[in-house]
């Protein structure tokens, strides 16, 4: 394949440490990375370059493990493993901590706001997925405490679209949760990856559901409602998510993150073999037995392990990506021709 | 096999990378034999484990035990692996202990004494369509069969659990002025929210508790001191047992606070959770419905114990009711006929409020479920919470749906919990105040209401458990 990953900068985000994780605000204007060094610093674009926009330094005692922007782009939530979620308001450049969430028992592991703005859902490693809900007063009140994992709790993401929340776990299983009338439940487990599963990537119209896990693959798995044509059996009136394809083969270490970006839909990889990878369904393919292909394999892309990989949600194939070595590299992605 | 004990007990520190020589404070007891030398440890196939001598001697290692005891002080785990062996309480152990009665001489017997919650009996009278009255005789039948001696009603032990937090409450109410932590005050019955407060929020929240003992631990005060001294028996000589809707209430049965260290004896010497109960019918082959019904005991000798009776504010002892009534009297005069619960954000989340003229004067809640006393407790950390009394409890939908009651499969678990609280409803409720028993009690047993031995014996300490430092802290 040609060079369809061009580097187009890097920044030494986290100088000395471990950069973990890096979220694009909904404009995609900005940048937000956390990491080992207990910060979490904004980027934006300076002409050709990027360039630190502010530092929110005084918000944790730990690690910050993962940063999500609000709907609205007006907050930042960061997850920390000091047991404690953190609440900005953005005030033009600056960001004032307004809340401090309490309650998991020891490190959070993710945060993500759900598409209605309204809803937050943690998760750590003491097993349990929280839903908090937020009020016009920005109070935050927690609405469940979800125990259905068995073992530490490593990363949230909300639909689309709908209020329905994803978790992935050292467990080896995904987990699926709804609102049913006061509470959430847990209405499905996905099971066949066979080590922690680390990420998760809803694909854009929220019918498909893409996980990367330790065990080297990538799962994407399909939603079929009940009385779904092709057969697939569902109990009562949830759906049931069938595992579709198995991306396996491709990467030589554990995959961190993945990444499904909503403009065109192709999926991108980190791994701990220090490399991205971009994978794009093809063509022709069966809705229920989709093939993807490995459209970019960019060795070396960083000189430790990715953590993290983003796809901006406004330009086409920019993607962001951070590592153990605690930079952040901007690439542009481009299609193959032929493909 | 997901952990029996309560939603808040079961969230306290667990820990995946207990390094259990920090970690965990049993200490590990070295036999020290005499001689030098370096000994092995041979693994057999089975997994068991056999120390070989030098001499080629072998002998077999016992398996470490942990007690509840030593779980309950330790801060590293709770019961995450499902590796604690509860060696103390289980129906096995109250079978040993009816078995050794029937081989022992009259003077080594011990007297067995059995105290029934009402939420248990519910359960039971649910699972073998039963009415209360029913399934309180056949249990005492059943139990008086298989060698217990006398069988109580917790209900009882539970009018002064209530009469204590009512007292408390307007004491605390009017000394506000002087002290700053007295409102909110929070129930103390539910041992998960009382752990869940010890391990996690320690001294700020500990204040806030009631010191009023459940009516599980008034029922041990009331066996082994009262019972006792009428039956000429000292304490160690009644073994007692509780029938509980949870887990929960074994680890309170534990409690060192809840030990006599004079005769070297709990007041609570095993707690069998319903489904213990079930399961020791089942083993003893005897059909409840099937038992004529035998007469029930009653701990005051005037009263008639013709049927059990119960108090009126749900399935979880009624707390917020009595307080608030008794309050609204004692406090402003106000007679209320009947309180209005106003649900807020979730089921097991409700209000209530004593107004006149537009002012707010009373001001209760209950909060049921993890997710509801964690809000509870983020908001007296806050200093914003509007509340004078909350009735805390670690279950959703309360005692009656506690993990230990029984489950059908066979039926949807909402259906059997409504059917579980209507059988719960049915039977009468009485007005601590109006029970001639315990004002006796109060007045001959205690020596008063307010007096030393009330103090001691009606009421209990909480201790914040102090969180280790991780020896093996990976600093991320």
């Amino acid at each position: 394949m040609k060079d369809s990953l061009v580097l187009l900068g890097r920044v030494p985000a986290h100088p000395d440490s471990r950069c973990w994780f890096l979220a694009w605000n909904p404009a995609g204007t900005l940048l937000a990375s956390c990491g080992g060094d207990r910060r979490i610093r904004i980027w934006g674009t300076e002409g050709d370059s990027w360039i630190c926009k502010s530092v929110l330094s005084e918000g944790h005692q730990r690690t910050v493990r993962k940063v999500a922007w609000s709907p609205c782009g007006n907050y930042l939530a960061s997850a920390s493993f000091d047991a404690t979620t953190c609440i900005w308001k953005k005030n033009q450049d600056d960001f004032e901590c307004v809340t401090t969430l309490e309650g998991h028992e020891n490190e959070v592991k993710s945060v993500a706001w759900a598409p209605s703005g309204n809803l937050l859902a943690t998760c750590s490693r003491d097993k349990s997925v929280w839903v908090w809900e937020v009020d016009e007063e920005d109070e935050y009140e927690c609405v469940s405490v979800l125990n259905s994992h068995t073992q530490d709790v490593k990363h949230v993401v909300w639909h689309p679209s709908q209020e329905l929340l994803a978790s992935a776990s050292y467990d080896d299983t995904v987990k699926l949760y709804r609102e049913e009338e006061d509470d959430w439940v847990c209405c499905a487990t996905l099971e066949g990856h066979e080590s922690t599963v680390w990420s998760l990537a809803f694909d854009p119209s929220g019918q498909r559901l893409a996980s990367c896990s330790d065990d080297r693959t990538v799962r994407i798995w399909r939603q079929y409602l009940p009385d779904n044509e092709q057969g697939v059996a569902c109990s009562g009136s949830d759906p049931s998510w069938k595992c579709i394809c198995t991306l396996s083969g491709f990467h030589s270490r554990t995959i961190y993150d993945i990444a499904w970006c909503q403009l065109t839909g192709a999926l991108a990889t980190a791994c701990g073999d220090d490399a991205i990878r971009v994978f794009q369904e093809d063509p022709n393919s069966d809705p229920q037995q989709p093939t993807f292909s490995l459209t970019a394999h960019l060795h070396q892309a960083h000189s430790q392990d990715v953590n993290c990989v983003a796809w901006n949600p406004k330009e086409p194939g920019l993607l962001a990506s951070c590592s153990d070595d605690g930079e952040v590299a901007f690439w542009k992605y481009q299609r193959p021709e032929g493909l | 096999m997901a952990s029996p004990f309560s939603g808040a007990l079961q969230l306290t520190d667990l820990d995946d990378f207990i390094g259990p020589s920090q970690e965990c404070i049993k200490p590990v007891k070295v036999e020290k034999r005499p001689g030098s030398g370096v000994a092995k440890i041979r693994i057999e196939d089975d997994g068991s484990y056999f120390q070989v001598n030098q001499d080629g001697g072998t002998r077999r290692l016992e398996k470490a035990k942990v007690s509840l005891n030593d779980c309950l002080a330790c801060s590293g785990c709770i019961t995450s692996a499902e590796t604690v062996l509860i060696t103390q309480q289980s129906h096995e152990e109250l079978k040993k202990v009816l078995d050794a009665n029937k081989m022992a001489a009259p003077s080594q017997q011990r007297l067995v004494v059995v105290s029934v919650s009402p939420q248990s009996r519910a359960s039971l009278a649910a699972r073998f369509q039963l009415n209360p009255t029913d399934t309180a005789r056949k249990l005492t039948s059943f139990f008086k069969k298989i060698g217990v001696h006398f069988v109580f009603d917790t209900a009882f032990s539970r009018h002064f659990s209530l009469l204590e937090s009512q007292r408390e409450f307007v004491r605390r109410f009017r000394g506000q002025a002087d002290c700053r932590q007295a409102l909110p005050l929070l129930a103390s019955a539910c041992p998960g929210w009382i752990c869940y407060a010890e391990k996690t929020h320690g001294s700020f929240i500990l204040p806030h508790i009631s010191t009023a003992r459940s009516p599980q631990q008034v029922m041990g005060s009331l066996v082994k001191d009262f019972f006792a001294q009428q039956q000429r028996l000292t304490p160690d000589k009644i073994y007692h047992v509780t029938v509980m809707p949870c887990y929960d209430k074994k680890l309170e049965a534990s409690r060192p606070d809840f030990f006599n260290q004079e005769h070297q004896t709990r007041d609570v010497d095993c707690v069998l959770t319903t489904g213990e109960v079930f399961r020791l019918l089942e083993e003893e082959d005897v059909s409840l419905p099937d038992l004529e019904p035998a007469p029930l005991d009653s701990l005051c000798s005037g009263a008639s114990a013709e049927e059990p009776t119960s108090h009126r504010g749900g399935g979880s002892g009624g707390y917020l009711e009595h307080v608030f009534r008794h309050a609204a009297r004692e406090l402003f005069g106000i007679h209320v006929a009947e309180v209005t619960y106003k649900p807020l954000r979730n089921k097991d989340f409700q209000e209530v409020t004593l107004e006149k003229e537009g002012q707010v004067l009373l001001h209760f809640a209950m909060a049921y479920g993890f997710r509801n006393i964690q809000n509870l407790v983020q908001r007296l950390k806050r200093g914003r919470c509007p509340y004078h009394y909350v009735e805390v409890m670690a279950c959703p939908s309360g005692c009656l749906n506690g993990g230990g009651q029984l489950q059908a499969p066979d039926r949807p678990s909402r259906e059997l919990l409504q059917h579980v609280e209507r059988l719960y409803g049915m039977v009468r409720a009485e007005m601590p105040e109006d029970v001639p028993g315990v004002q006796e009690l109060y007045t001959h047993w205690l020596q008063g209401t307010d007096s030393e031995c009330a103090g001691r014996l009606l009421h209990t300490q909480y201790h914040a458990v102090e969180k280790a430092n991780t020896g093996l802290g990976i600093r991320w």
